[in-house]
């Protein structure tokens, strides 16, 4: 099966990324409209959250709508990153990987999975801050996932080369 | 870019259209324009060797050396 152009493995994937764009929306109108929800109806009964110290936390509105916002904002940023690569996909879809806006769309790609990196390291901070529990550690720094995140913007570079070679044999006679 | 193409002056030398210099070249007349136009990053000897011939000049005859600034883009090349 070819790499890329119409009926290849790209095509495919970019069949799976549409899905997972329409989900994403999908998700993000959920948590939007929880968050409000929330804010507005009175919780049914007492919601407690067990954070392992004995007594469990008591949930109220204004504890509950920062969560779910945050939800909302991190696949927000989720879904930025799908945008992107959704757009990176159509362009190998079409055969033409070394379109001039690939470059700075792989860079947003790069900045986006860096904003979910720092947010999965604060969000337990951040939750247990919410809840005011007392032990408020983070989470480490993953290697992995920044690797990950500097292979993104290597590769942008690489494109932003390809590109370049591109113009210049276009503009070979 | 320091290297002027004067395709257009030999073209009206030799009384010829751009699109009767596709034909017998065989590029494409969009190419030709670019050239023409001096909008071209490179030119393969091929070419060059096809416009000589067609054109019965040397490469001097189209292609001229003017001093002065390098183009913006240039430098990405490097």
């Amino acid at each position: 099966m070819r790499a890329m152009g119409p009926g290849s493995v790209s095509s495919l994937l970019k069949v799976a990324l549409d899905v997972v764009h329409v989900v994403l929306w999908i998700a993000i109108g959920g948590l939007l409209l929880i968050t409000i929800a929330s804010l507005i109806v009175p919780l049914p009964g007492e919601w407690t959250a067990d954070l392992g110290e004995g007594a469990g936390v008591e949930l109220t509105p204004l504890k509950i709508a920062p969560i779910f916002a945050g939800a909302a904002g991190y696949t927000a940023i989720l879904l930025f990153v799908v945008r992107q690569l959704r757009r990176v996909f159509a362009t190998l879809t079409a055969g033409d990987p070394f379109h001039p806006d690939n470059f700075s769309r792989l860079r947003l790609i790069g900045a986006g999975l860096a904003a979910l990196e720092i947010a999965n390291m604060l969000s337990p901070v951040a939750l247990a801050w919410l809840l005011g529990a007392s032990t408020q550690e983070g989470r480490g720094i993953d290697l992995t996932a920044w690797f990950s995140v500097l292979v993104v913007f290597v590769l942008a570079e690489v494109f932003r080369e390809g590109a370049r070679l591109r113009r210049e044999a276009e503009l070979t006679i | 870019m320091p290297i002027r193409v004067q395709l257009d002056r030999v073209l009206l030398d030799r009384r010829m259209s751009l699109t009767e210099l596709a034909d017998r070249v065989g590029v494409t007349l969009a190419n030709l324009s670019i050239l023409k136009t001096g909008k071209a990053r490179a030119m393969r000897f091929s070419t060059l060797d096809a416009l000589c011939r067609e054109l019965n000049c040397q490469p001097g005859d189209i292609l001229v050396f003017e001093p002065g600034p390098p183009d913006a883009d240039e430098g990405e090349a490097e």
